[in-house]
């Protein structure tokens, strides 16, 4: 990796203000003599201003009195039962409570796998064949397989996210990023 | 003297409804603003940015102060979004994409018709780029950019660490400028 390349990396983070001292300085003394690092810089700018003018001319339209009328009316309705149960469940289910249950629902599976184990005469689920699932955990795209040979009593349990979140994670790996 | 944020809520657990009122007034344009970055549709941003303060406001007494109360209601917006963001991918039919309005909108107040036209690419190539973004990306560009908020507070609001989000700005950055470059 060149000098250039990481420098680049840093440059979003310098802009945002989020780097040590010492760091700033070193990228800020690259990109002040660098034409091409100091083009990426000039480039991330703009974007950022844009995409800044954007939204904030549309949120200037937005008036309050209508906006507080809508939000009065929603909080005076009653709201129907079904509705009232949904968000009950979206916030019982909703994360951190969610990241404890992946490790619990894995711990309880290889439980019960393991039972005849030290239980003698158990068989989880009569007599077993092997045994494949998979089933997703939760709205982020986790899931998780589960593989049971049964001969050599190998169980796998693999929990993975969906393609779009292992692209990134490739693309991430690939790059020795900033102290992260 | 205007009242901090917490003294405010404060109030409103109080059962005082104008202090809520007064957040309200406060953030119901950065709350839309956030909710319109990252859904791209102004009736769905509107509708999101409402339900946000609805929200809020009937979870406003379990609200204990360990953060700040915009931080919050932006935590509140951003999974209201990123739940319409993943039921709009499960059914793209109902999928609407009608930030052209607003680019329309912005064109006709334009001076100079040359920078008219190059704005205006840009602008529909941004929109493009961005709704290719998955949505955690999308916030965290959205959130840096309205706000100037520090990764810190980024990664409160998403549930994430300081070293995620800048990883995921790095890539979400990295992403629109490799799709933008010849119009920025």
């Amino acid at each position: 990796m060149t000098n250039c390349e990481i420098i680049r990396e840093s440059i979003g983070s310098w802009l945002d203000g989020e780097l040590s001292p010492g760091e700033s300085d070193s990228v800020r003394a690259h990109v002040a003599g660098c034409g091409a690092c100091d083009e990426v810089r000039r480039q991330l700018e703009k974007l950022q201003m844009v995409l800044k003018d954007e939204l904030a001319g549309e949120a200037a339209r937005i008036e309050f009195m209508p906006f507080w009328r809508e939000v009065q009316q929603r909080i005076n309705q009653k709201r129907p039962w079904h509705q009232e149960l949904r968000d009950w469940c979206r916030d019982f289910f909703t994360a951190p409570r969610i990241a404890w249950s992946v490790p619990a629902v894995i711990a309880l599976v290889l439980a019960l796998f393991s039972l005849d184990s030290y239980v003698p005469g158990w068989r989880f689920g009569g007599a077993r064949n092997n045994f494949a699932a998979v089933d997703s955990i939760d709205a982020y795209g986790r899931s998780v397989a589960l593989l049971r040979e049964n001969e050599s009593k190998t169980t796998v349990i693999w929990l993975y996210q969906d393609q779009e979140g292992e692209n990134e994670a490739a693309e991430d790996a690939t790059k020795s990023g900033p102290a992260f | 003297m205007e009242l901090s944020d917490s003294e405010l809520v404060k109030q409103c657990q109080a059962g005082e409804m104008s202090a809520f009122e007064e957040l309200v007034s406060r953030y119901h344009q950065k709350v839309y603003m956030v909710s319109l970055g990252l859904l791209r549709n102004r009736d769905d941003a509107m509708e999101v940015a409402q339900e946000a303060f609805f929200r809020a406001y009937r979870k406003i007494n379990s609200f204990q102060g360990g953060s700040s109360f915009y931080t919050w209601i932006y935590r509140i917006a951003v999974n209201i979004c990123i739940d319409t963001q993943r039921r709009q991918r499960r059914n793209p039919l109902d999928f609407r994409e009608s930030m052209d309005s607003v680019m329309e909108a912005q064109d006709e107040v334009a001076k100079d018709p040359f920078a008219d036209v190059h704005d205006r690419e840009l602008r529909e190539k941004l929109t493009k780029a961005i709704n290719e973004l998955t949505p955690e990306h999308k916030a965290v560009i959205v959130l840096r950019t309205i706000e100037g908020m520090s990764y810190k507070d980024i990664g409160q609001i998403l549930g994430c660490s300081e070293g995620t989000v800048m990883s995921r700005l790095h890539y979400a950055r990295k992403k629109l400028q490799d799709k933008l470059r010849v119009f920025l």
